[in-house]
């Protein structure tokens, strides 16, 4: 009889191992896609994503519109238009965002801030305002 | 046997895709654009949903370019600058006019278009926010009647009186939304959600069967929902004091619904209303006219013309339902402690 190169137990335990290790990686990759990532939209594009969950020093970065500055404020778990040179200055009184509930717009300039992917707080579909 | 097992590995492979993805999703297509003075969010379901989509963002680019009041090409625009002469508009205008006016004579002007002059001297339409000195109002009060806009049907032309102007921000995307549900349901699609600058328009259910669940802003807090309304096919608009006031150099906070007879922010001690209502311009209109009216004046509307339900917060923060959201309403996380009383017919 022709021996085989492996047996049948050690494929078994090879597709076991595989399979466990791609359950793990769903997981894995679940906990990080329910993270807190806000997505900062210029004109309608996404310019910047930030994983808010794993910052952990405040900075600053500036968005240049076609209409003013925002300057953005990032911070652990919190997101915020610092200041801005626009005219109604609605983006700075939003203040910070923790989740998805409100994002934060700039209408002058056309940015918004945006927390996509919040495992706590959207048990709304939309909020009426 | 080796072939055997190298086979059922790479279809193990081949599932694990599957797997992680955990469950099949509806085709979903949602698109943000900047219109009408605000952020505008349209999301559609199922196979027909990307055309739909396109198809409402090109309606509502349409309808921005007819009735804006400050873009100088628009039909509103040029009716505004006549001077007292009519001028033909588009079936859209025309309409959308109409309606306006009749939800004006229905509230009893609480409602009313041509309160445009004076909302300009409060800045309220630049952002260039000032008090006008009470001669100013006064003076521009005479121009604010709805009843002297005079809509001929049959030749398709709207005119004013010299002096005055009209701004359709209170009906604009109310119809706006009837128009993109239209255009939804037209594309074949039954599930649609919109959010026009926070005028919500829901069309059927969730893709899964269930009700859309709509958070109502928070007065005190925008940026919180203190309620949630489980709902289909229907609009749901919420006016109210937070979304575009400023504060005064005496310290008091001014906003931009104002009482057409006073020509004053409106203070009759709401500081939200929500209309839910099958038709978005008439849950649009009513949103400000109930604003304007308080709450014994929106109970006493609500009762004798019905046709939609509501939600109302006082300044004392107290909150109201009309008795048809009974078993739709329910208070948010962190504001079960609140109380709700219902409005009975």
């Amino acid at each position: 009889m022709k021996k085989k190169r492996f047996s049948t137990r050690f494929w078994v335990i090879l597709i076991a191992l595989v399979l466990a290790a791609s359950a793990a990686a769903a997981v894995l990759l679940h906990v990080f896609a329910s993270g807190t990532v806000a997505n900062v939209y210029l004109n309608g594009e996404c310019i910047r994503s930030i994983d808010l969950s794993t910052v952990t020093e405040d900075y600053t970065f500036t968005v240049e519109g076609d209409a003013c500055t925002n300057v953005v404020e990032v911070a652990p778990g919190k997101i915020r238009v610092q200041s801005a040179d626009c005219p109604d200055q609605v983006c700075v009184n939003t203040g910070w965002i923790t989740d998805s509930s409100t994002p934060i717009v700039c209408l002058p300039n056309k940015l918004v801030i945006r927390i996509e992917s919040d495992a706590g707080s959207s048990s709304v579909d939309v909020v009426a305002k | 046997m080796v072939k055997r097992i190298t086979a059922l590995l790479c279809a193990a492979c081949c599932l694990l895709p599957l797997a992680a993805c955990g469950q099949s999703e509806t085709a979903s297509s949602t698109q943000e654009i900047f219109a009408m003075d605000t952020i505008m969010d349209i999301t559609a379901y199922g196979d027909s949903a990307e055309t739909a989509v396109a198809a409402s963002v090109q309606r509502i680019n349409a309808l921005d370019a007819l009735l804006s009041t400050n873009n100088t090409a628009s039909e509103i625009y040029a009716v505004n600058q006549a001077g007292g002469t009519p001028v033909t508009v588009s079936s859209d205008t025309l309409t959308l006019v109409q309606d306006a006016l009749t939800l004006c004579a229905r509230t009893g002007g609480a409602l009313d278009i041509s309160i445009y002059p004076v909302l300009t001297a409060w800045g309220f339409t630049t952002s260039s926010y000032q008090i006008p000195d009470a001669a100013t109002i006064e003076n521009l009060l005479q121009y604010v009647d709805y009843s002297k806009v005079l809509v001929d049907s049959a030749a398709s032309t709207i005119t004013l009186s010299p002096g005055m102007e009209i701004d359709l921000g209170a009906v604009a995307k109310g119809y706006t939304g009837d128009q993109v549900m239209a255009v939804m349901a037209g594309s074949g699609v039954t599930s649609a959600v919109i959010s026009l600058g926070g005028n919500v328009q829901v069309l059927g259910t969730k893709p899964d069967g269930s009700n859309w669940n709509v958070g109502v802003t928070d007065p005190e807090n925008p940026d919180s929902y203190f309620g949630v309304l489980s709902v289909h096919d229907t609009a749901v608009v919420t006016s109210g004091g937070y979304e575009r006031y400023f504060v005064g150099d005496d310290g008091v906070t001014y906003w931009h619904i104002l009482d057409p007879d006073t020509g004053y922010p409106a203070r009759a001690g709401l500081i939200s209303t929500t209309i839910v209502c099958s038709s978005g311009v008439t849950a649009d209109a009513l949103s400000t006219a109930m604003f304007v009216k308080g709450l014994d004046g929106a109970e006493e509307y609500w009762r004798e013309n019905g046709g939609f339900e509501a939600v109302f917060v006082t300044d004392d923060d107290q909150i109201y339902i009309t008795s048809g959201l009974k078993d739709s309403f329910s208070l948010s996380s962190g504001y079960e402690s609140r109380s709700v009383q219902v409005i009975e017919p």
